[in-house]
C-alpha cells in the first residue's frame, strides 16, 4: 500500500529523500501532506519538525540542508496548513511575494531596452523562478498560486491578491498555442512549443476557478494525455488538474502499467486519492 | 603543444556492429581505467524514441561494455534531463531498460543526487556557486555521450554542451535556466574546468540538423567521434557538419587565448579524415555565420 511505503521509507531525521539517501524539502513536503491527508498524525509531525528546523533566515526554505539558497520550494511548504507551521507560515508568504521573474525586474527590462529591446520597458506578468534571478517558469509559478490562494482564503490581503491576478496572467501568456502547458517556452525561435502532461495539470490546478476559453482547450489537451501517460509524475497532475475543475472523467482508472518510481509520485498518488474522496490539501 | 587525438569512426546504423567499433575506436586513446569508475553520461531529453533527440541506447551498451573490459572497477549511467522531470521514464521510453540489462541499478538521476557546493572557477560566467551531484565528482572518469546537434541558441550541442545534464535540477529547476542567465557559451566553458577527468563520444550516427536541439530534423551523419579533449572532439565535430568552430562560443571561450585546441594541425585525426565523412547540418535558423568555409 502506497501510504504504509513510504511510512516506511521516512529518514530517521524526520525527513524524506526523493528515492533513498538523505532528506529533500520537495519529497518532504509532499509525504507530510499525504500524511495529514489519511491522519497519520506521529509520522507528519515528526516531518514537519524538519521542515520548520529547515527555515532559512531570509523565510525561504532550500531544496536540501546544506543548500545555501531559498528556492521554489518554499511555495510548497506554504503550501501545508498553516497551524502546522505557524510563524514560519507568514514568512514563506512574505519570501513568495517578494520574489519574481528576473526578466520582470526594472534593472532587467531597462538593460534590455537600452540595448535596443524595445519591448522590454512594457510591464509584464511576473511569475516565480526556480531560484531567485533566473525567469518565471509554469511549475514554480503554479505552486506559488496554489499557495498564495489558498492564503487569500486564510487572510484577507491585498498584495497577495495582487500576485495571484498577475501569476495567472502569467500562466495565461505561456500557454502553448493549442492549449497545455510545457515549462514555459511557448515558441522557440518562431516554432511552436507542444505542451507536456505533467505541466499541463500542474497549470490548471493553478488555474481553479478561471473560466475562459483558453482554460476549455487546456482541460481538452489533459484529457487527451490522460490515457497516454508515460509517467506516474504526469498522470498524478493530470488527474489533479481536471479534478481542479471537476473534469476527472468518472470512473477513470489510472492505467496499472505506470510505475511510481520516487516517493514524490507515491505521496502525490495518495494526495490525489485524497482529494478524490473529499479531503484535499491542495485548494481547501 | 602536445596535439590531442580525436578518432573518427565510420558507423552506419545502431546495429551489433556498434560494439566492435566503440572497441576499436577507444583503443586509440590507451585509457587505463583499471580499478576505476567510470561515469558515462548520455543525453536524454524528450519522449520521442523514434527521433534522434536522445543519446541511443546501444550505443551506451557498448560503451559501458568496452570499458569493462578495459577493467573499470565500475561503470554507472547518469543523467539529469533539464526539460522533463521523469528521468526513469524518459530513459525507458528511449529504449535503455530495454537494452541494458539490470538498466535500473547501474543508472543514477543526477537531478536527485546529492550534491556537494564546488567554487566555480568563474573564468567565463556569472556562477558565483555551483552544486554538483557526488556521483559525478567521485567519478575517476566522466565519459560524455553526446548527440551532434545543431542548437538554437549556442550553434551546436555536442560533447561539452551535454555537461549541462549534470546540473541538478533538483536544485535549480526545469529547465536548469540559472546557466542561461550566467551565460550559456560562459557556462559551459566553466563547466569544462570543474571536471577534470573527461573522455569525449559523440553519436553522429544519426544527428540532428536544423532546429535543434529539440525540433530539427534527424541527419544522418554515419560517424561516431572520440577524445580524451572534449574541446578537439567537439571541434571535429564541428568540421565533420560544416560549422567552424571557432564561430561556436564556448569553443572559442575553453580553448583559451590562443585557440589552439580548436586549430586542426593540434588534433591528430585517427581513423577516417575529416573530409571523407563531412557532411554539411542544416544550421539553425538564427546562425547563417557559422558555415566552415571550405578550402
Amino acid at each position: 500500500m502506497p501510504i504504509e511505503m513510504l511510512a516506511g521509507r521516512q529518514n530517521p531525521d524526520g525527513g524524506w529523500p526523493y528515492v533513498q539517501g538523505r532528506s529533500w524539502t520537495e519529497p518532504t513536503v509532499y509525504a507530510v501532506m499525504a500524511m495529514l491527508a489519511v491522519g497519520e498524525k506521529a509520522t507528519a509531525q515528526k516531518g514537519l519538525r524538519w521542515i520548520l528546523a529547515g527555515q532559512r533566515k531570509d523565510g525561504g526554505w532550500a531544496p536540501q540542508p546544506g543548500v545555501d539558497e531559498s528556492t521554489w520550494v518554499t511555495a510548497l511548504v506554504a503550501l501545508l496548513p498553516p497551524e502546522h507551521l505557524g510563524y514560519a507560515h507568514d514568512r514563506a508568504i512574505a519570501w513568495l511575494l517578494e520574489t519574481k521573474g528576473e526578466e520582470t525586474s526594472f534593472t532587467y527590462r531597462l538593460r534590455e531596452h537600452l540595448l535596443g529591446n524595445q519591448a522590454s520597458l512594457e510591464k509584464q506578468d511576473p511569475g516565480w523562478p526556480w531560484v531567485p534571478g533566473a525567469a518565471a517558469w509554469v511549475g514554480p509559478t503554479a505552486i506559488a498560486l496554489l499557495a498564495l490562494v489558498k492564503e487569500a482564503r486564510r487572510k484577507n490581503n491585498p498584495e497577495v491578491q495582487t500576485r495571484i491576478e498577475a501569476g495567472r496572467r502569467f500562466l495565461l501568456s505561456r500557454m502553448c498555442v493549442d492549449g497545455g502547458w510545457n515549462h514555459g517556452s511557448v515558441r522557440a525561435l518562431g516554432y511552436e512549443s507542444r505542451p507536456y502532461p505533467e505541466t499541463t495539470g500542474m497549470g490548471l490546478v493553478a488555474m481553479r476557478g478561471v473560466k475562459s476559453p483558453k482554460i476549455e482547450q487546456s482541460l481538452s489537451v489533459a484529457r487527451g494525455f490522460l490515457n497516454q501517460c508515460h509517467s506516474a509524475d504526469a498522470l498524478n497532475w493530470l488527474r489533479l488538474g481536471l479534478l481542479a475543475h471537476d473534469q476527472l472523467p468518472a470512473g477513470f482508472c489510472p492505467p496499472a502499467a505506470v510505475e511510481y518510481r520516487t516517493l514524490i509520485e507515491t505521496a502525490l498518488q495518495v494526495l490525489v486519492s485524497a482529494v478524490e474522496k473529499g479531503n484535499n490539501l491542495f485548494w481547501s | 603543444m602536445v596535439p590531442s587525438t580525436v578518432s573518427i569512426v565510420r558507423a552506419p546504423a545502431y546495429d551489433q556492429s556498434i560494439y566492435e567499433r566503440v572497441k576499436r575506436m577507444l583503443s586509440a586513446h590507451n585509457l587505463d581505467v583499471r580499478s576505476r569508475r567510470v561515469l558515462l553520461k548520455p543525453n536524454l531529453v524528450e519522449f520521442e524514441p523514434e527521433s534522434s533527440i536522445n543519446t541511443n541506447p546501444l550505443l551506451v551498451h557498448a560503451v559501458m561494455e568496452s570499458f569493462r573490459e578495459m577493467g573499470a572497477s565500475s561503470v554507472r549511467i547518469a543523467e539529469g534531463p533539464g526539460h522533463r522531470r521523469n528521468t526513469l521514464d524518459l530513459a525507458d521510453a528511449a529504449g535503455y531498460f530495454k537494452i541494458i540489462p539490470r538498466f535500473e541499478d547501474e543508472f543514477v538521476d543526477l537531478n536527485l543526487d546529492d550534491v556537494t557546493r564546488v567554487q566555480p572557477t568563474r573564468l567565463y560566467s556569472r556562477l558565483t556557486k555551483i552544486y554538483l551531484p557526488n556521483t559525478a565528482l567521485g567519478a575517476d572518469l566522466l565519459v560524455s555521450i553526446a548527440k551532434m546537434k545543431t542548437h538554437h541558441w549556442v550553434g551546436a550541442t555536442l560533447s561539452m554542451k551535454n555537461l549541462f545534464g549534470v546540473i541538478p535540477s533538483g536544485i535549480y529547476g526545469w529547465p536548469k535556466n540559472v546557466l542561461h542567465w550566467a551565460g550559456m557559451n560562459e557556462c559551459i566553458a566553466d563547466l569544462h574546468t570543474v571536471f577534470r577527468r573527461q573522455f569525449a563520444i559523440v553519436d553522429g550516427i544519426v544527428g540532428m540538423e536544423g532546429n535543434g536541439p529539440i525540433q530539427g530534423v534527424p541527419k544522418r551523419a554515419g560517424v561516431l567521434v572520440a577524445g580524451g579533449d572534449p574541446v578537439a572532439v567537439d571541434a571535429t565535430c564541428c568540421r565533420i557538419m560544416g560549422i567552424d568552430p571557432f564561430k561556436i562560443g564556448y569553443l572559442r571561450l575553453a580553448s583559451g587565448e590562443l585557440q589552439s585546441h580548436l586549430t586542426e594541425r593540434n588534433i591528430l585525426q585517427a581513423g577516417e579524415k575529416i573530409a571523407d565523412v563531412a557532411t554539411d547540418f542544416e544550421l539553425p535558423p538564427d546562425f547563417p555565420g557559422l558555415r566552415l568555409e571550405k578550402t
